[in-house]
């Protein structure tokens, strides 16, 4: 019982991100209206960046911004800071994700004005005639 | 059709969980990815950059042409937004 407890606690964020990644795949591949698709696409994204956030938690660790002074006097300790590098490289993918769902919005706005609808199966009725 | 997209977003979760067996715990300082590079940035990166802020002095010092290209990328989204929006003069 003890070590189930431990497994859980020391787990269970992945299982949300997990719990996240799974509605996100499901509204891609399983709902029929395009602007549902790219919000399960958004979500499978935060996702995956909160948890290559979360990998960065130390226990015990502060956030990366540090007293310059202090610093170059006595130096720093490792564990007192959390990991800066996955909050650096999710800079980088949210600013790859809000580009991707600005196209995507403008295609979506596009393809409203050529078939006056977002639904994927109107489409493809309208493209097949 | 959504049946079946249940069934594969299940399957894909359950493979993820069953990957996080071996992942370290939360909050652990020993983890993998807190020992092996970043250690050298948070006790270099003032030293050499006399940026404070830890986040910024790697992305604006040490990997400041990633984020040169970062603003490439915002470019192309902008100017793939005003040519698939622009109406045609026909």
């Amino acid at each position: 019982m003890e070590s189930v407890l431990s497994v859980i606690v020391a787990k269970y964020n992945y299982w949300v991100y997990v719990v996240l990644m799974m509605i996100g795949f499901y509204a891609m591949i399983g709902k029929r209206n395009l602007v549902k698709k790219l919000i399960g696409m958004n979500i499978f994204q935060t996702a995956i960046i909160l948890f290559f956030v979360s990998t960065g938690v130390k226990r015990g660790g502060g956030i990366p911004i540090l007293d310059k002074y202090e610093v170059l006097e006595h130096g720093v300790r490792v564990a007192s800071v959390d990991n800066p590098l996955p909050h650096v490289l999710m800079l980088t993918a949210i600013v790859v994700s809000v580009s991707v769902t600005g196209v995507a919005l403008a295609i979506l706005q596009r393809i409203h004005r050529e078939y006056g609808t977002l639904e994927e199966d109107e489409i493809l009725e309208k493209i097949g005639r | 059709m959504k049946t079946l997209a249940l069934l594969a977003s299940l399957a894909v979760g359950a493979v993820l969980l069953y990957g996080t067996k071996d992942f370290p715990a939360w909050g652990d300082p020993q983890s993998p990815a807190s020992v092996h590079l970043s250690p050298h940035y948070i006790q270099n990166a003032v030293a050499e950059t006399h940026v404070p802020n830890l986040v910024t002095a790697v992305l604006g010092d040490y990997r400041g042409y990633d984020t040169m290209f970062e603003t490439v990328v915002i470019f192309c989204a902008g100017a793939a937004v005003v040519s698939v929006l622009r109406r045609s003069k026909s």
